[in-house]
């Protein structure tokens, strides 16, 4: 039997059409999930906080994958600080998070050397160590937080004060 | 039929072929910063042209501009850090993206090519302030803000990368500040009449491969300004109008005058004004400032028969209180005693479940507070008892319209704000951060010095780790000298002192220190050197460790002095020190205290504290700490907080 040629046509329109709204359609929007990011305020002691949107579930994705990544996301978040109209306790420039693994409850913050460049004294390594561990303990499941530097466990910052051979929690401030 | 099928099997061959070249790797060259760069992982699709992560060309670009990029293979976020710095995030799959905490719509959601993730190239542009027009690639100065404070401004720009410009005038009436290889969508003009800056305009010249934009700034008469201070992502200079000072920065001698009044009377002779805290607690009723006080006796714990605690308060005399908690996770609760005195000393003890721990300090002279640190978002009941508070605590949660705050009184006082709710304070209170947490990482509760006239002082840094460094002074040197003070007025009063050093050098690690450290995991020298400070007081048995500081930061902004612990232990010191550094009229901003888990604190056995005197990178702190007469002053202070703690907390068999 011989196929009309209009029906021929239509059928690979119609075709082409649902392969071009399959390829090129546009990803509607999903709700995601809040992350609440501390940062220390100029005091030195009082914490702020701004929310972050975290991208929502993906197909697949393991509980365990999420909270990776989920930590990863507020570890950098933090580092960066909050928006730069925010007067805040900043990590230095050039303050890296080179990798953050989850074991247990507690959090493996590896965070680039860059971390003890900044000559700075007491004020600003509490104000931003506090503002990551608080935003790292506001993940569900995550208590305490481990620094380490260009994968180095250290006890201090060079010429630094507050000690970092263990986990910092919450209590701690 | 086999006609048909040949046709439609060739139909989509041809979509495949189609779809092959829409979505195609390509190459594209822009001209940036006198020089060009071409893109090289670049794909175009009909939505936009998407570029790969691992572009050499994207890596450089985001080089140049500060900005470090993340992605692991399997993640599915790709996180772009700033110089300003602020955190782009992109997800795969996902058209929205973020740039700090705004979301923004992109063109197309990045998808994987491979192994290589593909973002789209304008958006990505855009959220690094980077424009990308006409084969031109030119960094952008995205916003300027102007904050006034009264007679006083602070101009701040931020834009792609590292902004840095160049003062190109700068007269009474008119600053002009030119950012060099940078462009700008602006507004051209804005009036602002504030902190002295009439107005501000913007001006874009140069060409498209080499673009400058000026910011002009209009003065008022008598307008002072600050030295722009440039840095991660962001420009700023500061404004004073009529004269005033700019905000961060006043003249050296006039702060210098300002901090060290001649006829300045040493802490100890110099009593506390007998409303001191009254003004400093807004809270306290008139009530319980009128009434003749109360003694809070003892704070004892028992089971309750229903698996909960309560918590009873035993009081003599007349009183209000007030109480706050927390809102889950931060499960804290607190009752302040109004007109107290706390018999007997602080008390920490760790308790069992629904409670975690609990704390009682005098934390002012009129006011007792007992801290508890709940399990969970339990229920509790506060209600007067005829010998003193109850507070139960039960194993049941908290509904969301249950009370958070509220007050009361006990004996012959009638609160006068009863029943008002009160608002519990936040944030300062919130997140404990001036030691009212009672969530402690529980440290030594008692300590019995074996040496109890010795203090250990130690001069923070030395040798080869100089601390901060401003101008001509550096902290190592500021430290040992302000020590020595100490030692020679302690001496004087009949202390024996040791200091962890004596001249400007490194404080060795000891065999022991070293052992110690490693053993607990410690691998850098830095930690073997505090270690070592602490076993000098630690092995001598000690009374007191005092850790001397000068604080700094990243800008000039925070100032004033603080001090540090850690312990238990150490919050009368911390209170009795900064106390008599406020009081002491050094002109110094009191940043009150502060709990940190500091190495030197940590592991000092004994009460200790460190004691960071004032900001080397504030300029007026500065000044202060260049003053030998202030320096003197505050070694005044810290020798009379010595003193007084000494005295408050008598050792048996001990004169001091």
């Amino acid at each position: 039997m011989r196929v009309p040629r209009p029906l021929y046509f239509i059928v690979v329109l119609a075709i082409a059409a649902a392969a071009g709204w399959y390829f090129f359609r546009p990803s509607a929007p999903v709700p995601g999930e809040t992350v609440t990011v501390y940062y220390t305020k100029l005091d030195g002691t009082t914490l702020g906080t701004w929310d972050v949107s975290f991208r929502p579930a993906q197909p697949g994705e393991s509980d365990a994958q999420r909270l990776h990544d989920l930590a990863v996301y507020a570890a950098l978040q933090a580092v960066a600080g909050p928006p730069p109209d925010i007067a805040a306790v900043h990590f230095p420039t050039g303050t890296r998070v080179r990798n953050v693994s989850v074991n247990g409850s507690t959090a493996t913050v590896d965070l680039s050397r860059e971390v003890g460049s900044a000559s700075g004294g007491t004020f600003q390594e509490n104000g931003e160590f506090k503002g990551l561990v608080y935003t790292l303990t506001g993940i569900p499941s995550i208590n305490a937080v481990q620094i380490t530097i260009e994968g180095q466990t250290v006890g201090t910052l060079p010429g630094g004060h507050l000690e970092l051979d263990a986990p910092l929690r919450r209590s701690d401030w | 039929m086999h006609r048909f099928a040949a046709r439609i099997g060739s139909a989509f061959a041809i979509l495949v072929l189609l779809a092959t070249t829409v979505v195609r790797a390509d190459s594209v060259s822009y001209a940036f910063e006198r020089s060009s760069i071409t893109f090289t992982h670049i794909a175009r699709n009909p939505s936009g042209t998407a570029v790969g992560i691992d572009d050499p060309a994207l890596r450089s670009l985001l080089k140049s501009l500060g900005a470090t990029l993340t992605w692991r293979p399997g993640d599915h976020i790709v996180l772009i850090t700033t110089s300003a710095p602020e955190v782009i995030g992109f997800s795969v799959g996902n058209a929205q993206y973020t740039v700090g905490p705004i979301t923004a719509q992109g063109r197309f959601a990045p998808y994987l090519n491979g192994s290589e993730v593909y973002l789209p190239f304008d958006d990505v542009m855009r959220a690094l302030g980077v424009s990308a027009q006409d084969g031109v690639l030119e960094r952008l100065l995205t916003s300027l803000d102007v904050q006034g404070y009264g007679v006083q401004a602070v101009l701040i720009a931020h834009g792609g990368g590292v902004l840095r410009p160049r003062v190109v005038t700068d007269t009474p009436d008119r600053v002009v500040y030119e950012f060099d290889g940078v462009g700008t969508t602006l507004a051209p003009q804005r009036a602002v009449n504030a902190g002295g800056i009439r107005t501000v305009e913007i001006t874009s010249s140069g060409s498209a491969r080499d673009p400058k934009t000026l910011v002009t700034i209009e003065l008022l008469p008598g307008t002072r300004h600050d030295a722009p201070q440039s840095g991660s992502g962001e420009f700023e200079v500061a404004f004073g109008a009529n004269g005033s000072a700019p905000p961060l920065v006043e003249p050296l001698h006039d702060a210098v005058a300002a901090a060290a009044p001649a006829n300045a009377a040493p802490a100890t002779t110099a009593p506390p004004p007998p409303d001191t805290t009254n003004v400093a607690t807004p809270s306290q009723s008139p009530s319980a400032q009128a009434t003749a006080g109360a003694t809070v006796n003892a704070v004892t714990v028992q089971a309750t028969g229903d698996g909960g605690r309560a918590v009873t308060i035993a009081v003599t005399g007349d009183a209000t209180y007030e109480w706050h908690r927390l809102r889950a996770p931060d499960n804290r609760f607190w009752i302040d005693i109004k007109n107290a005195q706390l018999a007997g000393g602080p008390q920490d003890q760790a308790e069992a479940n629904p409670l975690v721990a609990l704390r009682v300090r005098q934390i002012d002279p009129q006011t007792v507070r007992i801290a508890l640190s709940l399990a969970d978002d339990n229920a509790l009941d506060v209600s007067p008892a005829t010998t003193g508070i109850s507070v139960n605590v039960g194993t049941e949660m908290l509904g969301d319209t249950a009370p958070r705050s509220g007050t009361g009184s006990i004996g012959a006082v009638v609160s006068a704000s009863e029943p008002q709710t009160l608002v519990t304070p936040v944030p300062a209170d919130e997140y404990g951060a001036t030691g009212d947490q009672s969530a402690w990482k529980f440290g030594p509760q008692t300590y019995v010095p074996t040496n109890p006239k010795l203090i250990v002082l130690d001069p923070g840094h030395g040798g080869g780790d100089r601390g901060s460094m401003h101008g001509d002074l550096q902290e190592a040197i500021l430290n040992l000298d302000l020590a020595k003070r100490v030692q020679a007025i302690l001496v004087a009063r009949g202390w024996q002192v040791k200091m962890t050093r004596t001249i400007d050098h490194d404080v060795d690690p000891t065999p022991r220190s070293t052992q110690e450290a490693i053993g607990i995991g410690h691998d850098n020298v830095d930690a073997y050197a505090l270690q070592a400070r602490d076993d000098i007081a630690n092995e001598a048995g000690a009374r007191l460790f005092v850790s001397i500081h000068c604080n700094a930061y990243l800008n000039s902004g925070p100032n004033g002095a603080t001090v540090y612990y850690s312990k238990p232990i150490d919050v009368q010191l911390a209170q009795i020190m900064d106390r008599d550094i406020a009081m002491s009229g050094l002109g110094v901003k009191d940043d009150g205290i502060v709990k940190s888990h500091l190495y030197v604190t940590s592991h000092a056995n004994m009460p200790s504290v460190l004691v960071e005197t004032a900001f080397l990178s504030n300029p007026s702190d500065y000044a202060k700490l260049a003053s030998s007469d202030w320096r003197q002053q505050m070694a005044q202070a810290i020798a009379d907080g010595i003193d007084k703690y000494a005295q408050q907390n008598p050792v048996a068999g001990s004169a001091q």
